[in-house]
């Protein structure tokens, strides 16, 4: 029993030194097109207690791609780092996309970017009924342990 | 030709996961080759101090290219990222004389690792737009490319702020991609 309290304690240790030194640096929403970028926020997105809000263009909705690419950094190496992104309207995942990074170099700064083909103009859903209802949660984890959760809600304008 | 249209003519592949690898020294044009695929603005790259990965996903198939650092301390932990590699692009700043040889014995440990074992290459002689770039025939000779015989292998002149030769590189890729059993 003291064994398995050891060990659960530093799996919490080793969340918290891994959080302390992680963090989403930017974040942004392009044209899969053109390369141009539609949307980009450049603060701290890690920090699980806050859902961020990204005031997006309508028009990416007409985007044939999409690509959302996300920055992060951190200060702790991990061995086996992945993430689990999910598009999710009211709650319902419309999306989602499973990334395994493998090994992270301590105090590097990497990048991931997915691009994904917009479903066929006439299943999207128009932006008045997507405003504010489309959320955009990442959760990374080293191995099995859950770093952070990352949530972003997106209105249409 | 963006990596979206990359993974389309490759969808004849058995494989659902294709994974490409792009390694080079530090200041080779490795982020600016990887931006100028997906079309976007190669104006402010700045040095890579960790990966860049750009995953594309069509009819279920999904093709991720990976971009790892170049600079001397971050070489070390490619070796790190090389399972799986379906093919390996070098790129080569051919206007970096003094490097070439540096540049050479990278890429020779690249080929002798058990994990990067007849995994297709493909060397991008870069930045040819420089009038002291050497063209990419001297620079085979050099990376002693005719010597190699455990692999298929091209090179490939470009210009990676540009674009010239991306095109033709990605294209010997798509007729490459090995069948794995």
């Amino acid at each position: 029993m003291m064994e398995v309290m050891a060990t659960e304690e530093s799996k919490q240790k080793r969340v918290e030194d891994i959080l302390n030194g992680f963090q989403v640096n930017w974040m942004n929403l392009r044209d899969g097109d053109t390369g141009k970028i539609l949307w980009q926020y450049n603060e701290d997105l890690s920090s699980p207690e806050v859902e961020h809000e990204a005031r997006v263009p309508k028009r990416i909705l007409k985007c044939r791609v999409v690509s959302r690419e996300m920055n992060f950094s951190s200060v702790e190496s991990m061995d086996k780092f992945r993430l689990e992104q999910k598009i999710l309207f009211k709650g319902r995942c419309l999306e989602e996309w499973f990334f395994e990074f493998g090994y992270v170099i301590s105090n590097s700064c990497n990048t991931w970017q997915s691009v994904i083909e917009s479903a066929p103009e006439s299943q999207m859903m128009p932006a008045n009924i997507l405003n504010g209802n489309v959320v955009i949660e990442t959760k990374f984890f080293d191995g099995d342990l859950l770093i952070t959760t990352s949530r972003v809600r997106l209105f249409y304008v | 030709m963006g990596l979206l249209s990359i993974l389309k003519k490759l969808r004849s592949s058995p494989d659902k996961e294709l994974r490409l690898l792009l390694l080079g020294l530090d200041n080779a044009g490795k982020t600016t080759l990887l931006k100028q695929l997906a079309s976007e603005d190669v104006s402010h790259v700045t040095p890579t101090a960790g990966f860049n990965i750009k995953s594309v996903l069509s009819s279920g198939f999904k093709l991720n290219v990976w971009d790892i650092g170049g600079q001397r301390k971050i070489r070390p932990y490619w070796r790190n990222y090389f399972e799986n590699t379906d093919i390996l692009i070098y790129v080569v700043d051919c206007s970096d004389h003094q490097r070439l040889e540096e540049t050479s014995t990278e890429l020779a440990e690249l080929l002798q690792d058990d994990k990067l074992r007849n995994v297709p290459l493909l060397v991008y002689a870069n930045k040819q737009d420089l009038a002291t770039a050497l063209p990419a025939s001297e620079v085979a000779q050099h990376l002693g490319l005719h010597l190699i015989r455990d692999r298929t292998w091209q090179i490939q002149a470009c210009v990676a702020t540009d674009g010239t030769g991306v095109k033709e590189g990605m294209e010997w890729v798509c007729k490459n991609i090995p069948v794995k059993k």
